[in-house]
């Protein structure tokens, strides 16, 4: 672009993708020296790892989001495909490590049947992708709380099996097991959009969706693949989620919707699709769940956190999420 | 200008095919919920439900309408929910008694709600920011807000204010209803409500034609935080206390009332009346559902079907309209 040749640029050879990927690590990198600044014990390795396994919670549902986002969807149904997914594993393997095989694969299924479904309503329905996930998200909610009698039924008490409770908790080679699943995710996720046919297909279709049809890309099929992972990943996170926590709970999923978005977003990505990276949302992420922790270890009241949270989107937006002006 | 070639009645149908199907779709509500009423009670519904149906409808009616304006302009604004508990904390506190008092504070109150909408437009429209991403971020500073002036659900609001904006004795809610739809009809053939439409449908083309983009997001992000905060107090007179949680639902309900209203999320298309006869029919849908003996807990099931199922249609009608106008 010529408006940006003459600043200065730091880092030459970097994409813009690329150096707004950095700028995320480097605004993580400073709220932990500042949560450090806070409070001593805020930056020993204990605390680190369990900040980067809360991030994990958000960072699979931001691998999602990632996935619509670049084609300039938003997938608005992921609190109670997660929170479904919570109540469907525990409910269906009745705490039992025998049956937690099928319950995970049903669960996971459940996830992809609702993310396809978003995705035949987008790409085949025409159906604008705020209204249509935002729809899924009610129909979710109401068969989660219908099905389960508002959580009164026999078998919502149950706890996740074991089996994955432990694969919640559990470490290998001193790193916490849900990060080795996150790192699995990262490599699988940036495979997948950097050295794939499907990936580029994404791109391409996030940057110009018509021509993406002219030049004989599969549309329809790749845009209901992406909804699909999304539901997957929201599933995912639920499965993780209650497996940490040991029992699932309504709401459980709140919070997820407007995080993921904002980890994507501070990643660097567009809206608008067609730019962004799925280790932005990561460094996102974990950024959001540091500012949280930061501010906790800060003592400060709920209201407060609210509004610095709000404050500090609204300034790594203008920092690198502006368009560029019209000519 | 060239004459119609197709008669007026049907051009006319064409043009405001949102309008009409929104109307349709109210109708049928009505008439189903009327159909249910009478087969669960044994009567046709009287009074007292046209004027709890009209204040419990009020708050969405504004909040549907405050959405319309941003998504006009072809943004999304996720922060009515967080100006209606601003806005609903601010009333619980500090009305007053007197009638001197409710009036200035709830004019200090819209006056907020506007500065607040200011803010968004002056992001959006000043910092280049896309609408969605500023609301969500502004929608936590106003919850936060919120919580700041009522931590607690409390305070008090006067009966006098209760009497005037939410009267339980008549439908008197019918008037700021048509008050709304008449503000709407006004705004609509100003040069405010040309120029909004106008940068939704084309940013680009509008700006040649002399309409400043910048000047109208700040005016609809403005009006659209003024109406929230008229959401905030009229439910603040409903539930006679404030909640600064209260306003949360309506970001998400707006949309969905302003959606089937007609109003496009691709902005340029769609009306006001439209999204404020949106809300009714999101109002009748949860009425129907009731007298169905629908298991509430189900509720947001057949909302959510139901939005997926009218915008299929409306949008499947929409197609083939606009293929027989094409052949014509």
């Amino acid at each position: 672009m010529s408006g940006g040749g003459k600043r200065r640029r730091v880092l030459p050879g970097l994409s813009p993708t690329g150096r707004r990927v950095l700028y995320a690590y480097a605004a993580t990198v400073l709220l932990f020296l500042l949560g450090g600044l806070v409070r001593p014990g805020f930056i020993q390795a204990t605390n680190v790892l369990t900040i980067l396994t809360v991030a994990m919670f958000v960072g699979l549902v931001a691998a999602g989001q990632s996935f619509v986002i670049l084609i300039g969807g938003i997938d608005l149904s992921v609190p109670w495909v997660l929170n479904a997914a919570a109540i469907l594993l525990t409910t269906s393997s009745g705490g039992e490590n025998a049956r937690a095989a099928a319950a995970l694969a049903l669960t996971l299924g459940m996830g992809a049947l609702v993310g396809v479904a978003n995705g035949i309503g987008v790409a085949v329905l025409g159906v604008p992708a705020v209204v249509m996930t935002l729809a899924m998200n009610g129909i979710m909610e109401g068969l989660t709380l219908g099905l389960s009698g508002g959580m009164t039924c026999s078998a919502c008490a149950s706890y996740a099996p074991p089996l994955v409770q432990g694969l919640a908790h559990g470490s290998l080679l001193g790193v916490p097991a849900p990060l080795w699943l996150w790192l699995a995710v990262i490599g699988l996720v940036s495979f997948l959009l950097q050295a794939t046919v499907f990936g580029r297909a994404t791109y391409a279709i996030g940057t110009n969706l018509r021509a993406s049809e002219l030049a004989g890309l599969r549309v329809r099929a790749t845009v209901i693949a992406l909804y699909g992972l999304s539901g997957v990943t929201a599933a995912l996170a639920g499965i993780m989620l209650v497996g940490f926590g040991g029992q699932a709970s309504l709401g459980m999923g709140e919070p997820y919707l407007f995080q993921s978005i904002a980890a994507v977003v501070i990643g660097g990505a567009s809206i608008l699709g067609g730019r962004g990276h799925y280790l932005g949302a990561v460094a996102g992420a974990i950024c959001l769940v540091t500012l949280i922790s930061v501010l906790l270890a800060m003592n400060m009241a709920e209201y407060g956190r609210s509004i610095i949270y709000g404050v500090i989107i609204l300034v790594l937006l203008l920092l690198y999420g502006r368009e560029a002006r019209e000519s | 200008m060239a004459p119609p070639r197709r008669p007026p009645l049907a051009h006319a149908l064409a043009r405001h095919l949102g309008l009409v199907l929104v109307s349709v779709l109210l109708a049928v509500s009505v008439i189903g919920y009327c159909a249910l009423y009478l087969a669960t009670q044994a009567r046709l519904p009287g009074m007292f439900e046209l004027t709890s149906s009209l204040n419990n409808t009020m708050p969405l009616a504004l909040a549907a309408l405050a959405q319309t304006m941003v998504v006009l302009t072809r943004g999304l604004d996720l922060s009515i929910g967080g100006i209606i508990d601003l806005s609903n904390a601010l009333a619980a506190l500090y009305l007053g008694t007197t009638a001197a008092s409710m009036a200035l504070a709830s004019a200090l109150i819209l006056l907020a709600g506007a500065v607040l909408g200011l803010v968004n437009g002056a992001l959006v429209a000043y910092g280049r920011l896309q609408p969605i991403l500023v609301t969500l971020a502004t929608l936590a500073i106003f919850q936060g807000l919120a919580i700041r002036v009522l931590p607690q659900p409390g305070g008090a609001v006067p009966e006098a204010y209760t009497a005037l904006l939410v009267n339980t004795g008549a439908p008197y809610a019918l008037v700021y209803v048509l008050a709304l739809m008449l503000f709407w009809t006004v705004l609509r053939r100003s040069q405010v409500g040309i120029a909004l439409l106008a940068i939704g449908d084309d940013e680009a083309a509008a700006a040649a034609n002399g309409i400043d983009p910048v000047a109208t997001k700040l005016v609809a992000y403005t009006l659209s935080g003024l109406i929230a905060a008229a959401a905030g107090l009229f439910l603040a007179a409903q539930a006679t206390a404030g909640d600064a949680t209260t306003g949360n639902g309506y970001t998400l309900t707006s949309i969905v009332a302003v959606v089937l209203g007609g109003v496009s999320l691709f902005g340029g298309r769609g009306s006001g009346i439209g999204a404020i006869l949106g809300a009714f029919v999101t109002t009748m849908i949860v009425n129907i559902l009731f007298f169905a003996h629908i298991d509430p807990l189900y509720q947001s099931f057949y909302e959510g079907a139901f939005l997926v199922i009218a915008v299929v249609l409306a949008e499947g009608l929409g197609r083939l309209v606009r293929r027989r106008r094409a052949r014509a």
